[in-house]
């Protein structure tokens, strides 16, 4: 049917029902999937102003047209909810297996309505879909989780679950599959908590077809030679993973240190980059579905007072709980970032939250009493216990659990969260990468890299180089950044493929897969339709207005080579809003709405 | 002046950091360092003529990247820091 199986399961968690209706393949057609089409049926069945953590919230999961085919790393799956981190729209992506499996088992997604009153899950052997008493799963580890249920279930299951923090409402945790994959920003497991649904088990034994077969494989072929002649997705991500971006962001003065405090060059960096992870703990690279990228990392760190083993740590997360905590051991950082899979954490809000409270530390507003132990810039052990304490939900890891904005206006300086709609900003200083400034103020659902990513141009080169100071022309490029991620999120392909692959490939595959004619702008029509979408479901809900904390706005770069710069945000906003055809408050015009065909 | 290798130039040189005498701008570093670790690092400094530096890679001068200075003409001098990686990404 092509590239879709043409089944939505709707499951209401609190009647006990399950109900197996069509794809909705109009919005399929408009909103592409994934992405876009989780946003499209949450946008027309929510209220915006619901309340996160009640039961009116929906919790939807969708794959894409691309997912489960042999498109370029085509395994991804969306989860969306309204966030309760932020309040804006929430949608994260994860790879892995699971996405793919559940549409051999028959459905494109699942929107889950209601609140259960006891621990259920989700399990789906083909066409036998029931809810299940998961209170012996309730008060598990994500690790522990998904070994019991394939235990349970049957090895050949694909697990996606949550963990303690997102049982207890922590406000950064994610939805995690096959152990390490994450849907891990905004909160979305905390979502999936309040509904008292703990996981969703899913075994397929059918097939993806796409439209036209022979012309999908020539455009694939091409979109995998293309990807393997780059030298970032060719080897460069396998050689050293995305941990190799420390170094080149320091060197560049980005990268944000103690808080973003102290600048952004961080001395000890590279004894936290990529090469050191690969020379000290790499055990293999491991890809994900159809992936021939292969940029996750097995790492272990054989002894030591952090000895432990799992994936990663990716860049973002290196850097939270690395320079932003002052922190150079990268045995402490492994094991931190660890703890955040097994329990079921953003890793990126989770480090930044603790450079947040040491901060507020040191300038005497958090008492020692609070957290248990001295919390300065620099502790290893401080990041590993800290972490576990949210893992466990217990303690100071209660107030952890809210993330930076709400600690920070806990102790009364809500200004030191370096946050935007109150979702932490990753690892590119706004004040060296101008336009990642406007990206972080613009992103729709809180501070986020991964909704148009201009580092790659500003800073890496991919794929034309512009420089990283200077505001004109960023507006327009962002534009375009982010109407492509939207697209590629929807597709259900890896927005890594994008570092080697282009519009033209990637559009060559979806139309090939679901058998349109459209030209590539059409399909990137598509991109902008959604993050159009995304910005009248944050009106509506009363989102704050785009901006950036004032540390980026006003406090200079103390050094390197940004030194004495700040985000020069409002030179850049106004023009962006104009290319987005919005007017000056950001409010997208009618006229915009009906190109688009969105009912406003 | 201070010269530092990351990612695949670390492999090829052995070398993370070093202090070397000044050269005149960022074409005779490179040519320097074409001549003292061979066709292992040309390849993957230069285009495949030798005649321009290749856009694989990436030369930062006191993390500003050349081709927002004034490219293999960057002129050098002994407070100077160029860092040298080969195309990277991640995210």
């Amino acid at each position: 049917m092509n590239a879709w199986v043409g089944t939505i399961l709707r499951v209401d968690l609190a009647a006990k029902t399950v109900v197996k209706e069509p794809l909705n393949i109009k919005d399929a057609h408009d909103y592409v999937g994934a992405r876009g089409l989780g946003t499209k049926y949450f946008c027309d069945e929510v209220d915006p102003k619901v309340e996160p953590l009640s039961a009116g919230n929906k919790l939807i999961y969708m794959t894409g047209p691309l997912t489960g085919t042999a498109a370029t790393s085509g395994g991804r799956f969306e989860v969306v909810a309204k966030s309760p981190l932020t309040g804006t729209i929430g949608a994260a992506n994860s790879g892995g297996y699971f996405g793919p499996e559940l549409k051999y088992a028959g459905y494109d997604g699942i929107i889950f309505e209601n609140a259960s009153e006891s621990p259920v899950y989700l399990y789906i052997k083909d066409d036998v879909v029931e809810l299940r008493d998961a209170s012996a799963l309730w008060g598990k580890s994500v690790f522990e989780t998904t070994d019991l249920l394939k235990e349970e279930c049957g090895s050949s299951f694909k697990i996606s679950c949550i963990g303690v923090p997102a049982e207890n409402g922590c406000l950064f945790s994610g939805v995690l599959n096959d152990k390490h994959r994450a849907a891990g920003r905004g909160g979305l497991g905390a979502v999936m908590g309040s509904k008292k649904l703990k996981a969703v088990a899913v075994r397929g034994t059918g097939a993806v077809t796409v439209a036209r077969p022979e012309k999908f494989l020539d455009a694939l072929t091409n979109a995998r030679k293309t990807l393997k002649a780059h030298p970032v997705g060719g080897s460069g991500l396998a050689a050293l993973g995305t941990q190799v971006l420390v170094n080149i962001i320091n060197e560049s003065g980005a990268l944000p240190t103690r808080n973003w405090r102290d600048g952004a060059y961080f001395p000890e960096a590279n004894e936290t980059g990529g090469e050191s992870l690969a020379e000290k703990y790499l055990v293999k690279n491991k890809g994900c579905f159809a992936c021939s990228i292969d940029c996750a990392r097995v790492t272990r760190v054989p002894d030591g007072p952090f000895k432990s083993s799992g994936e990663g740590p990716e860049y973002e997360a290196g850097w939270a709980y690395g320079a932003d905590c002052g922190v150079s051991d990268l045995a402490a950082i492994c094991k931190a970032n660890f703890l955040c899979n097994e329990h079921g954490i953003d890793p990126i809000t989770m480090g930044a939250t603790i450079a947040c409270a040491m901060e507020l530390y040191e300038m005497g507003a958090i008492p020692e009493s609070d957290i248990g132990f001295p919390l300065r810039f620099g502790d290893p052990h401080a990041i590993v216990k800290l972490t576990e304490a949210v893992g466990r939900f217990e303690g100071f890891g209660k107030i952890l659990a809210l993330g930076s904005y709400r600690l920070a206006e806990k102790y009364g300086h809500p200004e030191l969260s370096m946050s935007v709609k109150k979702q932490e900003m990753p690892a590119y200083d706004g004040r060296a990468i101008q336009g990642m400034a406007l990206e972080y103020a613009t992103s729709n659902r809180g501070a986020c890299h991964v909704r148009g990513y201009l580092t790659s141009p500003e800073i890496l080169g991919v794929p034309i180089k512009v420089d990283p100071f200077v505001t004109e022309g960023k507006a327009g490029l962002l534009k375009l950044f982010q109407d492509l991620t939207a697209l590629i999120d929807s597709t259900g392909i890896c927005l890594f493929t994008t570092f080697g692959l282009g519009l033209q490939e990637i559009a060559a595959q979806y139309r090939e897969a679901v058998g349109t004619d459209e030209t590539d702008d059409e399909i990137l029509l598509k991109g902008e339709r959604v993050w159009n979408l995304e910005k009248h479901f944050n009106i509506a809900a009363g989102v704050e207005k785009d901006t950036l904390p004032p540390r980026l706005l006003r406090e200079k770069l103390p050094g390197g080579p940004a030194a004495g710069k700040v985000a020069e945000l409002y030179v850049m906003l106004d023009e962006y809003y104009k290319v987005r055809g919005w007017d000056s408050d950001g409010v997208p015009t009618p006229e915009k709405n009906v190109e688009l065909g969105i009912d406003a | 002046m201070k010269l530092k290798f990351f990612a695949t130039y670390r492999e090829i040189t052995r070398c993370n950091e070093e202090d070397i005498p000044v050269p005149h701008d960022v074409w005779e570093l490179l040519t320097s360092l074409g001549e003292r670790y061979g066709a292992a690092i040309r390849v993957k400094l230069f285009t495949p003529d030798g005649g321009k530096i290749s856009d694989d890679a990436i030369i930062l001068v006191n993390g500003r990247n050349i081709l927002h200075l004034k490219g293999k003409d960057t002129p050098l001098d002994e407070a100077d820091a160029v860092s040298i990686f080969p195309m990277v990404a991640g995210g």
